[in-house]
């Protein structure tokens, strides 16, 4: 159900091009990043989700037209402290999701940080999507949808309301980042393998070197 | 300790009123189950203790919110033998028991609101003995339930006054009793039982439940004195006149109607009518506890002897009721005690057939019509009584010796000490079968428990003893102050966490209040919001007493297993908490830890390599570093990765080894997984770990244990980890193992290991070893003083290989006999990393 929008499991994706892109979540502590990923990898969403500790990894795949897009995907903590390790999950990647909850302001100033921090540190061609979480629990709404979509605007990211609990919007935040991300030989932005964060492997390096498309 | 004594296990059900299905709370999270609230409150009742009330044992979590209490319990109560104790002596004595119960409940918040004659019990002496005084406590005050709580008849006239408690099914508060009954309303109760008693008769028999509130309603509206009322009443004027006038006045002070002038229990304890029984009274002294000071044999009662020199006992002494009533229970479960098995024999869960459960009509919300559930709306108010037979005849022939072993003979190992069991014919087989096994053997445990309950009376001065039978296993019972024992808390630990501020709002508040709803949550126990209470507290006087500290995301997971453990004792979570970080984590909750972080998993890295040099490679090879997956493992000590059924086996063994331990059960934990990680690539690695794979938690600990024997210290040498310990307090400890103690503690000589940078560790893929471990593990030199794990059978080869790398020159101008020369070639170098 959570896969409707056409993400499919890896192996079932053959023909067309493959392309893997490297994307990192960040937005402060329980504003509904694991659970976001959790939502679009798993279709699950789990009431008492874990806190994050360190980083955690997930993989899932979509189709678009004749391209299949590998997103590897690092959920990251949010605790203020867990901070410096964040450079080391979103460096090289290619898209990021900065979340807030909407129903609290701290956390969409919080948002703010992380985005002129990618900003500024980040791959220059890196995808930027901003995801309002919990919009199910809109009745306790203290960020308001206009406000966070000029914000968007002005610093041109994507920008939705999601709810990781209903699954609004959230495989569809994921595939607007696909279909923003380039897709061309040469096109995305290269992936500089810093040490330190050497994630490709024998067999994958092929596909993921230079973070495009066979 | 509470004794066994003669005391039964009485077991009692009800149900908790269900949330209806689509609701959720501010917080968007659906509401914590009434059952789970329940519980929570219930642990602190079994901490509870006093010769007038009986002893709170356990509540489990039945299906459908079904709640089944054990409870101390006796077959003799007021109702029960009314007769006998109308004697107005008899009638003061039972009167001040109860009030003296009442006024232990009431000393902390606790009101009964539930008195009636079916619950004041006597034990075997006659002594009153209050049962069921939890419940509305436990229940939010009659909140989290569907039934009312209290007799009618008894219901002080304050208690009808209040509104009752209504459930708006669609508001999103949860309902909550604002204004709860105090101590007086049980005054009242007391009064109403005690004039039934006097007069033989019960009060307003044949009444409807509204005619008796009408009643009660009345009195609030008249002058008249209620007694007289109620004696006009039921035609008892005459019978009132044959009380003498003390006994009125009494009844009068407790059935009176404004609760200002009604007194409380403990001002109704000082009353003239109790003068003689007060003068009579031995004072009430709570038992022994962990780690007091006092004198256990003050009121040791020595044998009397008879004529030809034989003590005068009756032989058939029933050592089993010296024993705790827990540890009793406890060794009633395993010995079969099944609380569903027997409501069901009681006919109080009436098992039918799933087809005939199948609702007539369900919405879409979820809401399901036309299935009645069982009783589910009331409470029963009978208590079965558990037989103790099965658990008795298991016992049975467990000599007598058992039940008192000698903890003096500390040269016999603790298999040798294990008595020789007849029906199980020897117990030593039994220590060496798999923990599930050993967890639900009752003789086995039987015989541990006893064991350790008498280690644990003599700690710290037993400490040695108690790391000893640690090493064999810890039951599951004694858990919580073994773990404290091990971790060498000792000390006012009540009067240290009760000086710590754990109510100032702090900048850390925000951040365990989100952590805290996502710990562990499964568990019943710390899911409660008892138990998030009581975690907020622990953590907040762990950051706010370690200013040179802060609080990380994780710091939650690693409280979780002590709170647990020590649900009903903060204090001893506390300490178990403040004593464990330092020995495991030091300065890991610095707020820059990078460089002890990196260090602690560049060591971590070296280890693996050492043990595992394949997999050592092809991790490395594929960009699997410890960075990305082992931060959480270490910085909980896995207890963020495991679930606590785990994590208290993991840590059993964990907290007898030293501050390297950890960092061989992360090894063993890869070799567990190591075919699978061999041949997969970078993502199915990561992804592996991203949720820990189920794992074999014994066979885990088995190999930390090897790994960590077959390490040499000085490979796992930290240059932050903690400094030496004080000598003062080595001195005080009794000398532990090798094992236990850290690298860091030992005598360092010129030959030590030295701190390099941190870059040029991390460059390095193996770890280096100090010359002395060098010189002992190849033999280079005479016996020397054991300093080195690795023991080892006598005339049995070297364990090291050394390969000397220098230039042929160096070589030829000194070299040790039993080195081999290379000439140095890295490639060469680099596939030789496990020198055995
Ligand atoms: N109502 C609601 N709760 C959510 C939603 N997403 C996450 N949560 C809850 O918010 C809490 C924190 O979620 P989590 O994914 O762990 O946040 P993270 O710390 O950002 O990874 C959990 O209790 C989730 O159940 C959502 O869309 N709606
Ligand atoms: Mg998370």
């Amino acid at each position: 159900m959570a896969n409707r929008a056409g993400a499919q499991r890896p192996n079932g994706a053959t023909q067309g091009k493959i392309c893997q892109f490297k994307l990192v979540l960040l937005g402060e502590s329980a504003v509904g990043k694991s659970s976001l990923v959790l939502r679009f990898v798993k279709g699950q969403f789990h009431e008492y989700q874990e806190s994050t500790i360190g980083a955690a990894f997930l993989t899932q795949t979509v189709c678009l037209d004749d391209t299949t897009v590998k997103f590897e995907i690092w959920d990251t903590a949010g605790q203020e402290r867990y901070h410096s390790l964040a450079p080391m999950y979103y460096r090289g990647a290619q898209a990021a999701i900065v979340v807030y909850d909407i129903t609290n302001q701290d956390t969409f100033g919080r948002a703010k940080t992380w985005v002129k921090e990618l900003q500024r540190q980040a791959s220059p061609n890196i995808v930027i999507a901003l995801a309002g979480n919990k919009s199910d629990l809109s009745n306790k709404r203290m960020v308001e949808y206009e406000e966070a979509q000029a914000y968007a605007e002005e610093n041109s990211l994507l920008f939705m309301e999601t709810s990781a609990k209903t699954a609004m919007n959230v495989n569809d935040i994921f595939l607007a980042i696909a279909k923003k991300l380039p897709k061309n030989e040469g096109g995305g932005a290269a992936q500089p393998r810093q040490q330190g964060m050497k994630i490709n492997n024998s067999e994958t390096s092929q596909a993921s070197e230079g973070g495009c498309c066979k | 300790m509470t004794m066994l004594g003669k005391a039964e296990y009485g077991v009692t059900t009800f149900f908790t009123r269900s949330h209806p299905n689509d609701k959720c709370g501010a917080n968007g999270l659906p509401l914590t189950p009434n059952s789970v609230k329940v519980l929570g409150r219930f642990q602190g009742l079994k901490h509870l203790k006093h010769p007038q009330i009986c002893k709170y044992l356990d509540i489990v979590k039945d299906k459908h919110e079904r709640m089944v209490i054990v409870c101390e319990h006796y077959r003799n109560c007021l109702s029960s033998k009314s007769s006998t104790f109308s004697s107005r002596e008899k009638l003061t004595e039972i009167a001040y028991g109860v009030l003296k119960g009442l006024a232990y409940l009431n000393s902390i918040g606790i009101t009964h609101r539930n008195l009636s004659k079916d619950n004041i019990l006597f034990d075997a002496e006659g002594q009153v003995k209050l049962a069921e005084y939890g419940l509305y406590y436990m229940t939010g005050y009659g909140a989290e339930v569907a039934f009312p709580i209290g007799m009618p008849q008894y219901l002080a006239p304050e208690v009808l006054a209040e509104a009752p408690i209504t459930v708006d099914e669609h508001s999103d508060v949860e309902p909550e009793v604002l204004n709860p009954s105090g101590p007086k309303v049980d005054v009242w109760s007391l009064g109403m039982i005690l004039l039934e008693m006097m007069c033989a008769q019960d009060l307003w028999t044949g009444l409807t439940m509204p005619q008796i509130f009408h009643k009660i309603f009345a009195f609030l509206k008249t002058d008249q004195s209620p007694l007289q009322s109620i004696a006009k009443d039921n035609s008892l004027t005459e019978t009132l006149k044959t009380l003498t006038p003390d006994v009125v006045e009494f009844l009068n002070k407790c059935l009176t109607v404004s609760v200002k002038h009604r007194p409380s229990p403990s001002e109704l304890l000082k009353d003239d009518i109790f003068t003689e029984l007060r003068l009579k009274e031995v004072p009430y002294r709570n038992g022994f506890q962990l780690f007091s000071t006092e004198s256990r044999c003050k009121d040791l009662e020595l044998p009397v002897y008879g004529e030809n020199g034989t003590i005068m006992q009756d032989f058939d002494f029933d050592h089993l009721s010296l024993r705790n009533m827990e540890e009793v229970y406890y060794l009633w479960r395993l010995a079969g005690g099944d609380l569903e098995a027997l409501l069901r024999k009681e006919g109080l869960v009436i098992t039918k057939p799933p087809i005939t459960l199948l609702p007539s009509f369900c919405t879409n919300e979820g809401d399901v019509f036309g299935q009645r559930r069982d009783r589910a709306e009331l409470l029963d108010s009978i208590v079965i009584t558990a037989s103790q037979e099965q658990l008795r005849n298991r016992l049975s022939e467990v000599d007598e010796k058992a039940y008192y072993p000698l903890l003096e003979d500390e040269q016999s190992s603790m298999t040798s000490s294990l008595p020789l069991s007849p029906s199980s014919s020897d117990l030593t087989n039994t220590a060496s079968l798999p923990l599930v096994i050993k967890e639900k053997d009752v003789e086995y445990q039987f015989h541990r428990i006893i064991l350790y309950e008498r280690l644990l009376k003599a700690y710290p001065y037993k400490r040695a003893h108690i790391w000893k039978e640690a090493r064999v296993d810890i039951p599951p019972l004694v858990r919580a102050p073994v773990w404290a024992a091990l971790l060498e808390v000792e000390g006012d630990i009540e009067g240290l966490y009760n000086s710590i501020d754990k109510d100032t709002i702090t900048p850390t508040d925000r951040q365990i209040e989100v952590d805290i709803p996502r710990c562990h949550q499964y568990h019943e126990l710390l899911s409660s919001p008892t138990a998030h209470v009581k975690f907020k507290r622990v953590l907040k006087a762990w950051v706010v007493s370690h200013p040179e500290y802060v609080y990380w995301q994780g710091l939650d997971s690693l409280c979780a297993p002590f709170l647990a453990l020590n649900f009903t004792n903060e204090a001893l979570a506390y300490a178990c908490l403040t004593a464990f970080i330092p020995k495991y984590l030091h300065k890991i909750f610095l707020k820059d830890n990078s460089q002890v972080i990196q260090e602690y998993l560049a060591v971590f890295s070296h280890l693996i390599a050492f043990h595992d040099p394949e997999l050592g490679n092809h991790l490395d090879g594929i960009g699997f570093i410890p960075d990305l997956y082992a931060i959480p493992w270490f910085l909980t000590m896995y207890a963020h990765v495991f679930p606590l059924h785990k994590i208290v086996h993991l840590w059993d063994t964990l907290l007898l080894g030293n501050s390297s331990f950890p960092l061989c059960i992360g090894v063993a934990i890869l070799q567990q997984f190591r075919d699978r990680l061999l041949s997969f690539g970078f993502n199915e690695c990561i992804l592996l770990f991203s949720d820990m794979p189920e794992i074999d938690i014994q066979r885990c600990v088995q190999d930390s244990i090897k790994i960590f024997c077959s390490t040499p210290k000085s490979a796992t040498y930290r240059q932050h980890a903690r400094p030496p310990k004080k000598a003062q307090k080595e001195e005080s400890r009794p000398n532990l193992s090798y094992y236990s103690r850290d690298y860091n503690d030992q005598p360092s000589t010129d030959l030590s290991m030295e701190p390099i940078p941190i870059e040029e560790l991390k460059r390095e893929k193996v770890p280096r070893i100090s010359a002395e471990d060098l010189i002992e593990l190849g033999e280079l030199t005479g016996p020397a003083h054991s300093k080195s794990p690795t023991k080892r059978k006598q005339n049995s080869k070297p364990m090291l290989l050394v390969v000397d790398v220098r230039t042929d020159s160096d070589w030829l101008k000194q070299h040790h006999v039993t080195t081999c020369k290379s000439s140095y070639k890295p490639e060469w170098f680099a596939g030789v990393q496990k020198s055995w």
